[in-house]
């Protein structure tokens, strides 16, 4: 056998079959992090051509998409490789919750959802850095409900935004907070998040079952086979169904019909109840609170680990799922709209 | 080795998607960019419009390139997307957008002075408002109480080049079902209506209603590539031209004509072949220039265009008359002698490749001293016209010297009709 390669060296020698088997772990951490690499690599591409200014920022997306070449696919890969890591995320932190991998594991469960925070408010500028017709909406809504908090609602809008209101700063302010002040923090998490995996002594797993595992070796050679697939995958949709491109927005006449991305439609649905710190900051909150204290408040105990639907933790499973069907249902509803 | 082959077939697989990637690229049409000078933005619309004629010498396409006027995504190579934020379609002159397609001070919003307020004046004008028809009509059928105008098919208000106000609102609408009949079925005749969309009728709207040359069709001729042939709606070529033939007069002018009984259009099916026997007016009489000319060889700027007053009726604007070339047995016809090098008739005749005008030539003029400047005064005293379309040169003969017996104060075209008209 030849000598591990860098690729292989981030990786532990060996790893418990039973847990490196893809019906126990779905493949999603490994397919997150490839999808992390793609949208890396291809928003690196992207910011040769963009420009975060009020007259430019459209026109250089539709740059990248019609005159760039190859700029279309780059384009795709990126928006669809975006999409994609928020399914991902999402399914990585139901197959932890459903099989106790959260247990004796805290800060990395809190390290991981904040990662889900930060790739959706990563997918939510990366939708505004568009600045298109069909973004005018959602930029401003979204941005409004920062103004509802109390007491720092004001001066949190004035960083995010870049004013007082949606203005020619803004573009590079969001343009900052999506190549700086969120990927940044975002690769240090996940990072961290990979770390604290080992740390916390590899993938979570039956202690019994140590004494089969599989090589370094095995486990590279799958996680080149799924970033195969999804590489595929990922340019056939890129191909099959590119990413919208509308005229550049205009402030002054928004379209008829307010439209959030999809991965903030539940939000937009909650908006429509009522009173939009309540509906469209609190809720949401209480939501991600309530996920983040699963292994705090819900389940401490430390059996169960890494058994599907384990009894132990099904007051926590009952939780997560139901956060996550209401977030499903209300995504639903507005997209029957 | 069944792993190696899964593996082997996978990978084939992202080599054909990559091939497709490759093809699909290399398929892309190349893009041609255009940097028009008054923009300066680079735009990609001759990508596909490649072969599209130029819109007029005073619009060169390196200066004013596509995007300036029509508007559109300038960069996008997707023809839905480009073509999502056109201005008035594909008719940027249409009334409703063209003060943001042909506005602005440095083109026609200029100065009423200058003579520069196309937009303006010709939002005044008898052809653009149907003011006339809208004034007599609704007096005769008891919609107002005289024949002042007051209603249009445009609103205007604002000041007229003489400082008196000027004011028209939406025709109201009427219990008389003469008026209401009037209103569903006499109110596409006017610059900005869509034309009827039959043969011999096609004309766009807006300014391109005239400037834009039609066929009988409404096809295109010209060579871009993009413009089903077979589709009617176009001009026939993508130009703009101040040398409008009276084929497109005819459009309108010759199309048929209104029935007050009924208030309703009575269509002619017929396209006229003799000028001189297919008029539309079957009563109507005139003489030979009238057939024989193109329409804007007498008719002026002002008179089809607008002065910037609102005139209650064809009559009040129509400042040609028969004595404003021929003259009377004791006036000879009034003339201006170019002098200023800003003399708007310079301007007019600049756009006109078939008659040159300089400084020192002496031209007619109409009664408000407007130049007709295709009509000269020779250095010996004759008098002669250049055709403005095709370049003909006519002897304008004088009434002064003639053997006519026509009476001072019967200056109108119906006297002159009694002895001159041609026989049908």
């Amino acid at each position: 056998m030849s000598r591990p390669s860098f690729f292989h060296h981030l990786h532990p020698p060996t790893i418990p079959k039973r847990e490196a088997s893809f019906t126990y772990n779905l493949g999603l951490g490994g397919l997150a992090v490839f999808l992390i690499l793609v949208v890396g690599i291809t928003g690196m591409l992207e910011m040769f051509y963009y420009v975060p200014s009020i007259e430019q920022a459209n026109a250089s997306v539709q740059t990248i998409t019609y005159l760039v070449p190859l700029g279309w696919i780059v384009r795709g890969a990126h928006y669809w490789s975006a999409q994609a890591l928020v399914v991902v995320t999402v399914l990585h932190l139901l197959r932890v919750a459903l099989t106790g991998a959260y247990k004796d594991r805290r800060f990395n469960w809190l390290l991981g959802l904040m990662a889900l925070g930060l790739i959706l408010f990563l997918n939510f500028s990366g939708y505004a850095l568009r600045w298109d017709r069909d973004i005018s909406w959602a930029l401003l809504v979204g941005t409004n409900l920062i103004k509802t908090i109390p007491f720092v609602g004001t001066v949190l809008y004035g960083v995010v935004v870049g004013g007082n209101q949606i203005n020619s700063a803004t573009p590079a302010r969001f343009y900052a907070w999506h190549i700086f002040g969120l990927m940044l923090p975002a690769f240090i998490i996940l990072v961290w998040h990979l770390f604290q995996v080992r740390r916390d002594g590899g993938i979570a797993h039956i202690a019994e079952a140590r004494k089969s595992r599989i090589s370094r070796d095995e486990l590279v050679g799958r996680e080149t086979f799924v970033a195969l697939l999804a590489t595929i995958a990922l340019l056939a949709v890129s191909v099959l169904s590119p990413p919208a491109i509308t005229p550049a927005a205009d402030f002054a006449s928004l379209p008829d019909n307010p439209t959030a991305p999809w991965f903030f439609v539940w939000v937009q649905e909650l908006l429509r109840l009522g009173d939009p710190f309540f509906f469209g900051v609190l809720i949401p909150s209480i939501i991600t609170i309530l996920v983040a204290l699963v292994p705090y408040l819900i389940d401490r105990s430390s059996s169960g680990v890494a058994v599907w639907f384990n009894k132990e933790g099904r007051v926590a499973q009952w939780i997560v799922w139901v956060m996550l069907l209401v977030i499903i249902g209300l995504t639903i509803r507005g997209a029957l709209r | 080795m069944t792993n190696r082959l899964v593996f082997l077939l996978t990978s084939i697989l992202l080599i054909a998607i990559l091939a497709i990637i490759t093809w699909l690229e290399s398929s892309k049409p190349k893009a041609i960019a255009l940097i028009p000078a008054l923009t300066n933005q680079p735009e990609y619309c001759l990508t596909c419009h490649n072969g599209i004629e130029p819109v007029s010498a005073a619009h060169p396409t390196e200066v004013f390139g596509c995007v300036r006027c029509h508007g559109g995504e300038r960069l996008a190579l997707d023809k839905d997307l480009a073509h999502s934020t056109m201005r008035g379609g594909r008719n940027p002159s249409d009334f409703s957008v063209v003060e943001r397609s042909c506005g602005g001070s440095e083109c026609h919003s200029g100065a009423a002075k200058d003579e520069r307020d196309h937009i303006a004046r010709v939002m005044t004008s008898v052809q653009a408002t149907y003011v006339g028809a809208i004034t007599n009509v609704y007096f005769a059928f008891g919609g107002q109480p005289d024949q002042k105008p007051r209603y249009g098919m445009i609103t205007v208000s604002g000041v007229d080049p003489m400082g008196k106000a000027i004011k028209l609102i939406e025709p109201p609408k009427s219990e008389n079902q003469f008026l209401q009949k009037f209103l569903s079925n006499c109110s596409s005749c006017h610059l900005n209506a869509e034309s009827i969309n039959e043969t011999n009728y096609h004309r766009l709207t807006g300014c391109a209603a005239c400037h834009a040359l039609t066929n009988s069709l409404g096809s295109y001729t010209g060579n871009d590539p993009t413009v089903k042939r077979s589709e009617s709606g176009h001009a026939n070529t993508h130009t703009l031209t101040a040398a409008i033939s009276y084929s497109q007069c005819n459009a309108c002018h010759n199309r048929g004509n209104y029935d007050l009984k009924t208030m309703t259009f009575n269509a002619r099916a017929d396209r006229p072949s003799n000028r001189q026997q297919d008029y539309y007016q079957p009563i109507a009489q005139f003489t030979k220039c009238e057939f024989e000319l193109d329409c804007v060889d007498c008719h002026t700027a002002n008179e089809v265009m607008g002065d910037g007053a609102i005139h209650e009726n064809k009559k009040s604007i129509q400042d040609v008359q028969c004595q404003t070339c021929h003259g009377t047995l004791t006036t000879p016809p009034q003339t201006r002698t170019i002098q200023d090098v800003n003399d708007v008739a310079l301007r007019r005749a600049f756009l006109n490749p078939k008659v040159p005008l300089a400084v020192g030539d002496v031209t007619v003029i109409t009664a408000k001293g407007e130049a007709m400047w295709n009509i000269r005064k020779a250095a010996d005293g004759s008098y002669r016209q250049i055709g403005k379309i095709n370049g003909t040169i006519y002897d304008v003969p004088l009434v002064a010297g003639s053997k006519c017996k026509q009476k001072p104060d019967q200056q109108e075209s119906k006297y002159c009709h009694e002895c001159h008209a041609v026989r049908k």
